[in-house]
């Protein structure tokens, strides 16, 4: 506050105006009709509802409430939904936010804290909002001697390589982002990306603890990644398929955990190494080794990183619910009609608030049973880090390598065994199809 | 469309593998041949083949370059290469490369595999058909192959689990 600028004039805050509004008007014209122009002459236009969408159409069924439907139910089955909004980024990030924020309170209830309490009026829960521009505003630090190009580059495709993982992960019947054949065998290749970037990272970063952390992340991972996919095994000799919407919809009858609990067992606690999070949170011990591989990070770099982590934390609790859990099945508890006739009524108002022709009460109770197996399986996971301390790594090597991987035999025999004495499977007794 | 993806694939393999031969720097040689491995998964992702595109990415990128690239960190002499090679070397290594190229091309070129009728809608070969003709037909060389390699694992574990050496290791 305090007196205005001595050279002040009000003819020159007018004119600023001006200036500004010419300029927005010759952006337009120069730019942005231009574009439209250029959309309408080259590209080819999708069809909706009859009608092919040009930007003035869009314009105008955007502002006219009864004809907006329509185009929201295009663009919401249109490929880069799918991958950036909701099976896809955006929907990863929000699960992965509100466990960010659910870790931090159950944990320090289970601990006799409070956890975050100010920012916001409810039980701080504006805290997230807050630290994301905190890390946001804040300096990135390249550290002197550091390798400048991996340093940057590494989060960024941790971030990314989480994205592709949840990328592959369907929430209902058909709702996939990218529906692969070889589903199941695409998530254990790109899981395998993280062991490099890690290490590339931990070297780039010119520090000792970065590199003791990546040397850690390193053994942890390959260690634990031959129980992981060996865990996977016989739900694909189970369902007879690699892909994962497959995989789901042959648990119809019974979930997969009944038949195979030992395998549920060696994957949960292999997803939990392959997460770094606690007891196997050796590459990130913060009472040894400062922060791990993450020590000389800071502002955006963490925060990337950290997504990355919960986005993979969502794709493999999500998998779980998928080879295990049944997947999406659950007993149908949305009604037929979001308003009981609404369809039949001539009021267009009240078609569009029922959302008719968007909603689906079965896809809605596919994703919302999805939903909240995987919150459960993530409540888990959260519950063994409160509860558990840090394990030494020889220990943890010695659990990968000889024991896990010889339980995972265990159920193996027993699927097979089962398979062929005719009582499961496609052509046994009791059969999903 | 699928050209333009050859094209560009064919760039980043071949580029990348030049890389890391060329390179000074050993660990960026090293992430060059990830990249050049990456991009044939690629290639075989376009030719229909997701399932090896897959296993190329897990053994190559996943274990094979996180081995070479651990290797190279853990050297501890100078981390860049200072020796060049000489023109009639590097001739030489070009002219053998191509000659070998030559060679495997003409090998394929005058084998079934070029007489195979490709068409969009009807994949050449089934994945659950070369599962049936490994476990019936082919079944004596996939029981030698699980025995050679269950040899080769256990002769590692013997290897590095001497007790002579181990008892030498460990202060009494």
């Amino acid at each position: 506050m305090g007196a205005l600028n001595p050279d002040f004039r009000f003819g020159n805050f007018v004119g600023s105006i001006i200036q500004l509004v010419l300029f927005i008007l010759a952006f337009v014209t120069l730019l942005i009709l231009p574009i439209i122009f250029f959309m309408l002459f080259f590209v080819p236009l999708p069809v909706v509802d009859g009608q092919v969408l040009t930007p003035y159409l869009f314009f105008s069924m955007m502002v006219d409430p009864s004809r907006t439907l329509p185009i929201v139910q295009f663009l919401i089955h249109t490929d880069l939904f799918r991958a950036a909004v909701f099976p896809g980024f955006a929907f990863g990030a929000l699960v992965a936010a509100s466990t960010i924020f659910i870790e931090r309170k159950l944990l320090a209830k289970m601990q006799l804290r409070i956890g975050p309490l100010y920012a916001g009026k409810i039980e701080g829960i504006f805290q997230l909002l807050a630290d994301g521009l905190k890390l946001v505003s804040k300096e990135i630090i390249v550290p002197s001697g550091a390798d400048k190009m991996i340093f940057w580059l590494a989060p960024i495709m941790f971030v990314s390589t989480s994205a592709a993982v949840v990328a592959l992960i369907p929430v209902a019947s058909g709702w996939v982002a990218a529906d692969v054949d070889v589903g199941l065998i695409a998530v254990f290749a790109i899981l395998g990306f993280f062991p490099l970037i890690i290490l590339l990272f931990s070297w780039a970063s010119n520090s000792k603890y970065p590199f003791i952390g990546g040397l850690r992340a390193l053994h942890q991972m390959v260690a634990f990644e031959i129980p992981f996919l060996l865990s996977a095994l016989p739900v694909v000799i189970f369902s007879g398929s690699l892909n994962l919407s497959n995989i789901a919809l042959s648990q119809n009858l019974f979930w997969n955990i009944f038949v195979m609990p030992i395998n549920a067992f060696v994957f949960f606690i292999s997803s939990l190494a392959e997460l770094e999070r606690v007891p196997f949170d050796l590459p990130e011990a913060e009472s040894e080794i400062v922060a791990g591989w993450l020590t000389e990070t800071s502002g955006m770099i963490f925060g990337l990183i950290q997504l990355g982590n919960y986005l993979k934390l969502y794709a493999l609790a999500g998998l779980f619910v998928i080879l295990f859990l049944g997947g999406w099945y659950g007993p149908q508890i949305f009604p037929q009609e979001l308003i009981p006739g609404a369809s039949a009524s001539e009021d267009p108002l009240l078609r569009m608030v029922a959302l008719e022709g968007l909603y689906n009460p079965v896809t809605i109770n596919s994703i919302f049973w999805f939903t909240v197996k995987t919150f459960g399986i993530i409540l888990l996971m959260l519950i063994t880090r409160g509860i558990n301390p840090r394990i030494r790594i020889d220990i943890l090597l010695h659990t990968g390598w000889y024991k896990l991987i010889v339980l995972t035999f265990i159920n193996l025999f027993i699927v097979l065994t089962l398979i062929y004495g005719g009582i499961l499977g496609p052509e046994g007794l009791i059969s999903a199809r | 469309m699928a050209d333009a993806l050859f094209v560009g694939l064919s760039i980043l393999t071949v580029g990348s593998a030049i890389i890391s031969l060329e390179s000074r720097e050993l660990l960026y040689g090293g992430i060059a041949l990830a990249v050049s491995l990456l991009g044939i998964a690629g290639f075989f992702i376009i030719l229909d083949a997701p399932f090896v595109a897959m296993f190329q990415i897990a053994v190559y990128v996943g274990a094979v370059a996180v081995l070479v690239i651990f290797t190279v960190m853990l050297v501890r002499s100078p981390n860049t290469v200072t020796k060049r090679e000489t023109v009639k070397r590097k001739v030489a290594g070009i002219a053998l490369g191509l000659a070998f190229l030559a060679l495997i091309g003409s090998l394929i070129g005058n084998s079934v595999i070029s007489q195979l009728g490709f068409s969009d809608t009807v994949p050449v070969v089934e994945i659950k058909e070369i599962g049936r003709e490994l476990l019936t037909y082919y079944s004596p060389v996939l029981i030698v192959l699980a025995f050679t390699l269950a040899g080769s694992i256990i002769g590692a574990l013997a290897l590095a689990r001497r007790e002579d050496i181990e008892e030498k290791n460990e202060p009494a």
